[in-house]
């Protein structure tokens, strides 16, 4: 029930049932795709493979045949890269060399990747001695200098392609296994390995059946990166002589025999350094590429600034933003635009027009609520993914808090109820975007505002308590540390001030011992004594608002009563409004004033509590409410909602909730549905919902 | 510290007749952990001297707060751990000194269902594959044999064979815990460890999976050890609730009189602690946490 929107990053659409959904090769062909480098990298890999097999067609002469009459030429029209000392023809010696240069590589990371990879394997999966022991030894191997090694090992065994392949294998066999070493040790732990256990699978089968496919992703990426190196390595090793014997064309060994010769021939060292250049380059690359595009990783700053050119429909719409423009809010939002500003002549009227549902179901916004310490209207936050297809997480969100008012959010999860909460702290997390609406503090607009006018407003008005208050808070800094260096940016304290204002803060917040703890780091409190220290945080410059993005989820019981009840107490005493977004009934019955309901992107239902408990209006609350198990009424069977929420993205025309929904008819499907008098239900008035249908 | 309430439950009557399945004795788990040079390990024991019995077709409810030692008592059962004392005993089998394989035939009869139904299945593997892989390991050779099976388990669980050949990534959270019933059920095991089976689903899933479990069980006649949080589902679900505080089974009983008529002061204290399904009488129930913190307080600067 946590970052949903990370999910939805990398989660592509789902089909319908029964037709084939795309796999996962083909969406990470699909992200490589929309990087030019990586293509570009791909095609000069291919362009390689094809010269190194093609070679005996392409080239003009025999590599070995020496023409005395041309020596140390230079590009001439019979020979386009010259000839070297004696006499041979350096275009062909280039193109055969391309041969060597890949089969050595390829060779010799298939040796590494067969030597290391079992050996990483063994040691991550069983763990203990054999690991410290082993890994140790992989250690001090992976130290050894690599060209040290292989010179070694071709002292040894004598020049050959396979010696060449096996010495320049031994030095990425530790990297290898290392790496999946590395990476078995995280898989180990994971449930489906202890599942493999409790099934009773043998260790072996476990190891490479279960674990070893979980791999295949880094160990190709890393053989990728591997690739370029060996090729530098084999042109070192040539160059230095100790590769293959001089017979055989290869570029460092050109490169050493450009060298020898450099006073009468300086050109013959560009093309085959070029050539080692351009071939490490393109496979480092693709290594890179194909990473990102497994990992959904991107390179580019995914943020893009937001100037309102950028923003969806608005390229022909003033520069000023909603905030410089009192009076009028609703700049930003194309559809609500529409419905809110009376000026017809606006810019975007037109555009605006195109985009409003089609059956005129035109949602009216409520009038802004005077005094309300927090007023969402419109709220509309999407997603671009890397695909590069927009999809809304949230859509026209209106919620409003009053000073000293508890409202609880309530959604499952993938509703959207997280990134409502962002938007308004304007912590949006990379790839999503503010789309529309209009986001009103203490009077104050915030939507759309630069990061520096925010951090005043966010560090002055609003505090925000998360759900893991080790993540919250900073794990090299004191307790001590991080409270008071707020009081004093934003309350221009002395050090001596905010001290004391930091032991009051925590002794407010129930944390025993005050003011020897702010010596403490954060990993040195418990859970709910952690999440405390994130409270007092929060409070640390007077907030108007606190938002608690699902404060109390991984707390127990316990602890989560304890917090509440902390949350309800600093209500009382400093009268500032609260957003508690949470999943759970419970939280809502015990603490809010009103609450509203989060379904697939959309607020369905805004109700004070004692309302939604006992008159839902929506069939979702009271859905929802049936399902509770916490219920104190005892039945065989537990009421239940069928199917499933629709994933962002697939949500579809009409009501959200219409294909789950017990009353559900054709005037639900057909149109959006607009929120009306507080729900958003087609039948809400000819419904009556029970509250428990027990 | 066990309280004995009598059978009320004509259910568990009749299952009571039975020999118990399960006979957890006394066990103690111990986990090391880095003390100050590696050679020298720092020895503490997660849970001690922890007793209860399972019968057969009956539902334990196993609750605490993290790091009370249900889920590790779960996986000693399970030996995904090793006990450091006591005994567990299955159909009057020492399970604990079994050694280092654990014979097939205690894996077919005892299974498991984890919290976490994404990380529990391969991602890399069609679903299909982790049921097919299931009957491979306990010796069904026959292909057609195990994809009868499999299709046989994907129905009964509420999946259609166009399921299978999915990966874990391509369903949703309540349609991987299913395939991860169907796993553990395939085998028919006498007993099912639910690790928080369903504390990572959504509401209106959760109960959809706890409906399943039910109707599975009176299917199957088997036993059910829930180990949960949520005291509401464990309520829900469970013949018998045994309550679990810092590594010691402080109270176990019937599931009604365990919380109508709670015994232990831990118990009543994550009784009160628990949201109401309701906001009538939260008030009352705020103060009434008030006064027994208070109290609290005033006990601890007393001692």
């Amino acid at each position: 029930m946590t970052d949903t929107y990370s999910i939805n990053l990398t989660r592509a659409p789902k089909p319908e049932k029964g037709t084939k959904s795309p796999s996962s090769a083909k969406r990470i062909f699909d992200r490589v795709r929309r990087q030019p480098l990586t293509v570009a990298a791909f095609f000069v890999i291919v362009f390689l493979a094809l010269v190194a097999i093609f070679a005996p067609l392409i080239a003009p002469y025999d590599p070995n045949q020496s023409d005395y009459s041309t020596l140390l030429s230079g590009p001439t029209s019979a020979h386009w890269l010259g000839t070297n000392d004696l006499g041979q023809d350096e275009l062909s010696r280039l193109l055969y060399g391309t041969r060597v240069a890949l089969v050595v590589a390829l060779g010799s990371v298939l040796i590494a990747a067969m030597l290391g990879v079992p050996i990483g394997l063994l040691l991550g999966y069983r763990g203990g001695w054999t690991d410290r022991l082993g890994s140790r030894l992989v250690d001090v191997a992976q130290a050894l200098p690599g060209i040290l090694v292989a010179l070694a090992v071709i002292a040894i065994l004598g020049r050959s392609l396979w010696t060449l392949m096996f010495a320049i294998g031994l030095i990425f066999t530790m990297g290898f296994a290392r790496l999946t070493r590395a990476v078995t040790l995280t898989e180990r732990h994971k449930l489906y390995v202890e599942s493999a256990h409790v099934v009773g699978m043998k260790e072996r089968v476990i190891i490479f059946r279960q674990v070893l496919p979980n791999l295949v992703g880094p160990i190709i990426i890393q053989a990728a990166v591997f690739f370029g190196s060996a090729i530098m390595i084999e042109s070192g090793l040539s160059f230095l002589g100790v590769g293959l014997d001089r017979d055989t064309p290869t570029w460092g060994g050109m490169l050493s025999g450009a060298v020898e010769h450099q006073a009468q021939q300086p050109f013959l060292a560009f093309a085959p350094g070029i050539a080692i250049i351009i071939t490490v380059l393109a496979f480092n690359l693709f290594g890179d590429g194909l990473n990102d595009a497994i990992t959904g990783g991107v390179r580019k700053s995914p943020r893009k600034k937001l100037t309102t050119a950028e923003l969806p429909g608005m390229s022909n719409a003033p520069t000023a933003s909603a905030a410089t423009l009192p009076g009028q809010t609703y700049s930003m939002g194309a559809q609500d635009a529409a419905t809110a500003a009376p000026d017809a002549t606006s810019p975007w009227d037109s555009r605006a027009d195109e985009i409003r549902t089609p059956t005129g179901a035109t949602e009216t916004l409520p009038d802004p609520v005077e005094g309300a310490v927090l007023d969402v209207r419109g709220l509309s936050v999407s997603l671009e993914r890397p695909e590069g297809d927009v999809v809304p997480l949230v859509s026209g969100a209106n919620l409003s808090i009053e000073p000293g008012e508890i409202v609880g959010l309530l959604g499952e999860s993938g509703s959207g109820k997280s990134m409502f909460a962002k938007a308004v702290m304007g912590l949006l997390p990379p790839r999503t975007r503010l789309s529309a609406g209009s986001i009103m503090f203490d009077g104050d607009q915030i939507a759309f505002q630069s990061q520096r006018a925010l951090r005043a407003v966010r560090g002055a008005g609003i505090g925000v308590v998360f759900q893991d208050p080790l993540s919250a808070l900073s794990p090299v800094h004191t307790v001590g540390k991080q409270l008071i260096e707020p009081l004093r940016e934003h309350k221009g304290m002395s050090v001596a001030e905010a001290k004391e204002r930091a032991v009051e803060l925590l002794d407010r917040v129930g944390v025993t011992e005050a003011r020897s703890r702010l010596d403490h780091y954060p990993h040195q409190f418990s859970g709910g004594m952690a999440q405390r220290v994130a409270i007092a945080m929060a409070l640390a410059a007077d907030p108007k608002l606190l938002i608690a993005d699902e404060a109390t989820s991984a707390l127990d019981v316990t602890t989560q009563a304890q917090v509440l009840d902390l949350i309800l107490d600093l209500r009382d005493e400093y009268g500032m409004g609260v957003l508690l977004i949470t999943h759970d009934l419970g939280v809502v019955a015990e603490t809010c004033d009103r609450a509203a309901i989060m379904y697939a992107g959309e607020i369905v239902e805004v109700g004070t509590t004692t309302d939604l408990f006992h008159a839902p209006r929506h069939p979702y609350t009271s859905a929802l409410l049936a399902a509770n198990p916490a219920s104190d009424a005892q039945v065989d069977r537990l009421p239940t909602i069928s199917g499933r929420v629709p994933l962002a993205g697939e949500w579809p025309v009409g009501c959200h909730f219409a294909n789950r929904c017990a009353f559900a008819t054709e005037a639900c499907t057909s149109a959006p549905v607009p929120i009306v008098d507080q729900v958003r239900c087609v039948r809400a008035d000819e419904l009556t919902l029970e509250a428990v249908p027990r | 510290m066990t309280t004995t309430t009598p059978n009320t439950s004509h259910e568990t009557e009749a299952s009571r007749a039975d020999e118990p399945l399960l006979v957890v004795e006394d066990l103690a788990v111990e986990y090391e952990s880095a003390g100050a040079v590696p050679w020298r390990r720092k020895v503490s024991r997660a849970i001690d001297g922890v007793s209860f019995e399972i019968f057969p077709g009956e539902t334990l409810g196993l609750v605490g707060e993290s790091g009370s030692g249900k889920s590790t008592t779960g996986r000693a059962i399970l030996r995904l751990n090793d006990a450091a004392a006591g005994s567990i005993r299955f159909q009057g089998t020492e399970v604990t000194t079994l050694g280092r394989r654990t014979p097939l035939s205690y894996r077919r009869d005892v299974q498991a269902i984890f919290q976490d139904p994404n990380s529990s299945l391969n991602p890399r593997h069609v679903v299909g594959r982790c049921v097919d892989d299931t009957l491979r390991t306990h010796g069904v050779t026959d292909p057609g044999e195990r994809r009868a099976r499999a299709e046989q388990a994907f129905d009964q669980v509420g999946l259609s064979t166009d399921h299978m050949h999915r990966f874990p990534a391509e369903l949703s959270g309540g349609q991987q815990q299913r395939v991860a019933i169907a796993r553990a059920l395939v085998l028919e095991p006498k007993l099912v460890v639910c690790d928080e089976a369903v504390s990572a689903l959504d509401l209106s899933t959760q109960g959809q999976i706890i409906n399943l479990l039910a109707d599975l069980q009176a299917i199957t006649g088997v036993s059910y050890l829930f180990i949960a949080h949520d005291l509401g589902i464990v309520r829900h679900i469970s013949d018998r609730i045994a309550v679990m505080q810092r590594g010691h089974l402080v109270e176990i009983g019937e599931a009604e009189e365990l919380f109508t008529n709670p015994q232990h002061a831990y118990t009543r204290k994550l009784l009160g602690a628990s949201p109401a399904s309701k906001p009538e009488g939260r008030d009352e129930r705020r103060a009434r946490r008030e006064a027994f913190r208070q109290m609290h307080e005033a006990e601890t600067q007393l001692a």
